[in-house]
């Protein structure tokens, strides 16, 4: 369609009769700060006094119901709708680079239900999740879902990225962490999950969803698990001469029972963000470990891991450490604590079973290192299994490119570097911070002919391709 | 622009930062993504790069921060968004660029001393005030119990009257500049509106300051203008907290169960949060709000209700929901504007009061 003046008005009354007047912005400070998320690339390409892609129109529907009529127009008229959560995600997921409209989910952040004897909240997905969190502590409970993103992000983004927080090795990761969802197909449909995941009924639902980053629909309201507050949470530090002690007794330790936070880091990591945050001036392989839960079993799982983990050679560095990472734990990612422009940098995560882990490790970091001698590598292991874990590593350069597109060209090459080593060596392209347009040329690398099953999909959901174009390689 | 390197700085710390997202009153209500301080620090980012208009779009987003300090009481790396928001309204101003709504009430400030252009003061109020004695102590009741809660200032003074303090008023009370700062930041019209403030104030050994409003300005603009006050500033609540705590002012405990609505200036500016529950638990119950004292939840205010009155409403009805979900059956505030506000939506199922009316009928 050729988009006119005309044709902009004639659509831009059909959204405010969709949502109201209020709701439906042309403002050109609503299309800047939906412009720009979490993604470096959008950061560093205003930094340089650039404009990034811009939103034709900015949408906020109250509920389903709105968000239905939303994408009746915009299929109608074959206009992209790219969703928004709050912006937080790395990946540029969020980021209308198609133009179009922009769907804000932040008007549907209403918590429905506090379910306590089916232990859920039912919310919108633009609620904020701290909110949901302060919900769940008013009644004495938690989501125990503690991103560092937890004030910034809402359930929906999480879900559309299948994000993880810190105490994920004992409560699970999002997609652990929900029950049903309501979501509006391409098309309008307003459909819901099954009642209970966990089932036989056929694949689940909600696994089609979880992870599609707006792709394949929106999630417009989900029931989010809650959890009794532990009796107790105990924290421990260890020191490790070396990575292989720390796998080996992680692997073990996880074999009898499942700690609530596992953090390793690699001596780079250790000897700088530590150093700077935590106060542990050593070298070596940091590592902190909570136990949470009734103190009888935090009593035996404490004496559990000491005895496994001193088997390994790990110092014993006590509960201080660890409560301070604790208290700390948001800390790190305010302005002045966290890399921030000018410095290049980015989270590569990935993770793979215990036999591939540690080689991936080593394999990206020699990778980084040799191709790009001007970028430090750090990393941390920090989401555990009984089978494996993920490796959060990041490429930090101090002083990219002053050409935004020379800039670009680097980043880029940096990641497919390191996502390219990661899938060499048995990984994944990413493990919880999702794919966006960042990653989307990867995917297929992964998938190979398996991509035919995510594009089958796309096809029949949204056979017009209005949904978040260019994400997720879809 | 020309804006201070401070506000620089923290304009490019917090343009790239969500971390307080979840506590503007502001975002949360309306849901919008412009009512954040990183969309606010990124719009101002690129027209200190020269790669923005200063637009009148820009300028009515700074217009729509309540100034409540949200945003900053949670920033655990100390920025703060309010030096910039209300340097920017600084400049806007300098460059004739204010907006109409804004410099309406300017002019009505000027012109009648309040920015509602309320010329009389409410007849009851004022014969309440004529009857006060002469004293060296001051009740200030600020431009909104004066102009648009009256029935707030009269319990005020009732309320000080049974904690058994000596006090007198003025009917013609000055600014004190307060809305001037709001409005257009530190301009030399401020400057004035406070020292002419402060010309009347210093008449007085003490002041009782009835809005924390007023009080966060004559503790900390009047400072940093270098304008003295000679006379002691107490808050309403903190004087008939002490009358309370040395038995001047007498109580009666009821069954009702209270909520209380932490005004943010004066929990955040003033650093007062527990005299007004000392004052509550003598008259009842009180069950917290989980977003209280310095994580208080602004709940809207009479100056923005001029120019953004659905927006407040937004603001009061999400706090309602709060108030709804402790149990309690009464809703208390202790600033006047917070209350009028707050009064516009009231859910039928609460009742609402102001903490000086809980001490009269208590």
């Amino acid at each position: 369609m050729q988009m006119n003046d005309f044709m902009m008005n004639m659509i831009l009354s059909e959204l405010e009769d969709a949502v109201g007047r209020e709701n439906c912005s042309t403002r050109p400070i609503d299309k800047l700060a939906h412009s720009v998320d979490y993604f470096w690339l959008s950061r560093m390409w205003v930094d340089r006094g650039g404009r990034m892609p811009e939103a034709d129109i900015v949408v906020s529907p109250k509920d389903a119901t709105e968000t239905s009529k939303v994408l009746k127009i915009a299929n109608y008229y074959k206009i992209p709708v790219t969703t928004w959560g709050a912006g937080g995600g790395t990946q540029g997921g969020a980021l209308p680079v198609a133009g179009g409209i922009l769907l804000d989910t932040k008007r549907m952040n209403k918590i429905h239900e506090i379910n306590i004897e089916g232990m859920y909240i039912e919310c919108g997905t633009g609620s904020i999740y701290k909110h949901i969190e302060l919900a769940a502590n008013e009644i004495g409970y938690s989501t125990m879902h503690f991103p560092s993103s937890l004030c910034c992000s809402t359930v929906g983004g999480f879900l559309a990225h299948r994000g993880i927080g810190v105490v994920s090795t004992k409560y699970g990761k999002i997609d652990d962490m929900v029950l049903q969802m309501e979501v509006v197909l391409p098309n309008g449909d307003i459909i819901n999950t099954s009642s209970a995941p966990k089932h036989a009924a056929g694949p689940d639902l909600n696994e089609i969803f979880i992870g599609s980053e707006g792709t394949l629909g929106i999630i417009t309201k989900a029931q989010m698990r809650i959890f009794v507050q532990p009796e107790e949470r105990r924290f421990r530090a260890f020191l490790f001469k070396d990575m292989t002690g720390a796998f080996t007794a992680s692997r073990e330790l996880l074999q009898k029972f499942k700690p609530s936070v596992m953090r390793l880091y690699d001596p780079a990591e250790t000897s700088s963000l530590i150093k700077k945050i935590i106060g542990v001036e050593r070298d070596g392989a940091f590592m902190n470990i909570a136990i949470e839960g009734v103190s009888e079993l935090v009593e035996v799982e404490e004496k559990i891991l000491l005895d496994t983990f001193k088997k390994y050679g790990a110092e014993d560095l006590g509960s201080e450490y660890g409560e301070k990472w604790w208290k700390e734990k948001l800390t790190f990612f305010y302005p002045g604590n966290m890399m921030d422009i000018p410095q290049m940098f980015g989270t590569m995560d990935t993770i793979a079973p215990y036999d591939k882990i540690e080689k991936i490790y080593w394999a990206m970091k020699e990778a980084i290192e040799t191709n790009f001698p001007q970028a430090i590598f750090i990393a941390h292991f920090s989401h555990w299994y009984e089978w494996g874990a993920m490796v959060y590593d990041r490429f930090i350069v101090d002083n990219p490119p002053q050409d935004p597109e020379e800039a670009m060209r680097l980043h880029n090459a940096i990641w497919s570097c390191g996502v390219r080593t990661a899938l060499a060596n048995g990984g994944v392209v990413n493990d919880h911070h999702g794919v966006g347009i960042k990653l989307g040329r990867l995917m297929k690398e992964q998938y190979g002919p398996a991509m035919q099953v995510f594009e089958g999909l796309k096809k029949e959901l949204d056979p017009n391709g209005i949904m978040n174009p260019y994400k997720l390689g879809l | 622009m020309t804006i201070s390197e401070k506000s620089k700085k923290t304009i490019d710390s917090c343009r790239f930062c969500w971390m307080c997202h979840h506590i503007c009153p502001v975002g949360n209500a309306t849901g919008q993504e412009r009512n954040t301080a990183r969309a606010r620090a990124l719009a101002l980012s690129l027209v200190n790069r020269d790669a923005l208009e200063f637009s009148d779009d820009i300028i009515n987003n700074l217009y729509e921060c309540t100034l409540c300090g949200g945003c900053t009481n949670d920033c655990v790396t100390g920025w703060d968004p309010i030096v910039f928001i209300k340097e920017a309204r600084t400049e806007a101003a300098m460059n004739g660029k204010s907006p109409k709504y804004i410099t309406k009430m300017i002019d009505a400030l000027e012109a009648t001393g309040n920015v509602y252009g309320i010329k009389k003061l409410d007849s009851e109020l004022s014969k309440e005030i004529s009857l006060l004695p002469k004293s060296n102590t001051l009740l200030f009741l600020g431009m909104d119990a004066r102009t648009k809660v009256p029935s707030a200032a009269i319990n005020a003074i009732k309320a000080l009257k049974k904690s058994g303090v000596e006090f007198t008023a003025l009917a013609d009370e000055p600014n004190s500049g307060w809305a001037m700062d709001t409005l257009v930041g530190a301009t030399e019209e401020t400057r004035q509106t406070m020292l002419k403030a402060a010309s009347v104030i210093n008449n007085y050994k003490t002041v009782i300051v009835f809005d924390p409003s007023d009080a966060k300005s004559f503790i900390h603009e009047y400072k940093e203008w270098g304008i003295k006050i000679k006379a002691e500033v107490k808050t309403f609540t903190a004087v008939c907290a002490k009358a309370l705590a040395d038995g001047k002012l007498k109580l009666a405990k009821s069954n009702t169960i209270y909520t209380f609505q932490d005004p943010a200036l004066l929990v955040r500016e003033v650093g007062e949060s527990e005299e007004p529950r000392q004052i509550i638990e003598a008259c009842g119950e009180l069950k917290e709000m989980f977003l209280n004292r310095k994580g208080t939840m602004f709940a809207g205010n009479l100056l923005m209700t001029e120019y953004l009155e659905d927006t407040m409403k937004l603001i009061a009805a999400k706090r309602w929901e709060d108030a709804s979900r402790t149990g309690a059956n009464v809703l208390v505030t202790a600033c006047c504007s917070e209350y009028a506000v707050l009064n516009m939506v009231k859910p039928e199922n609460m009742e609402l009061k102001t903490i000086e009316q809980i001490i009269v009928e208590a």
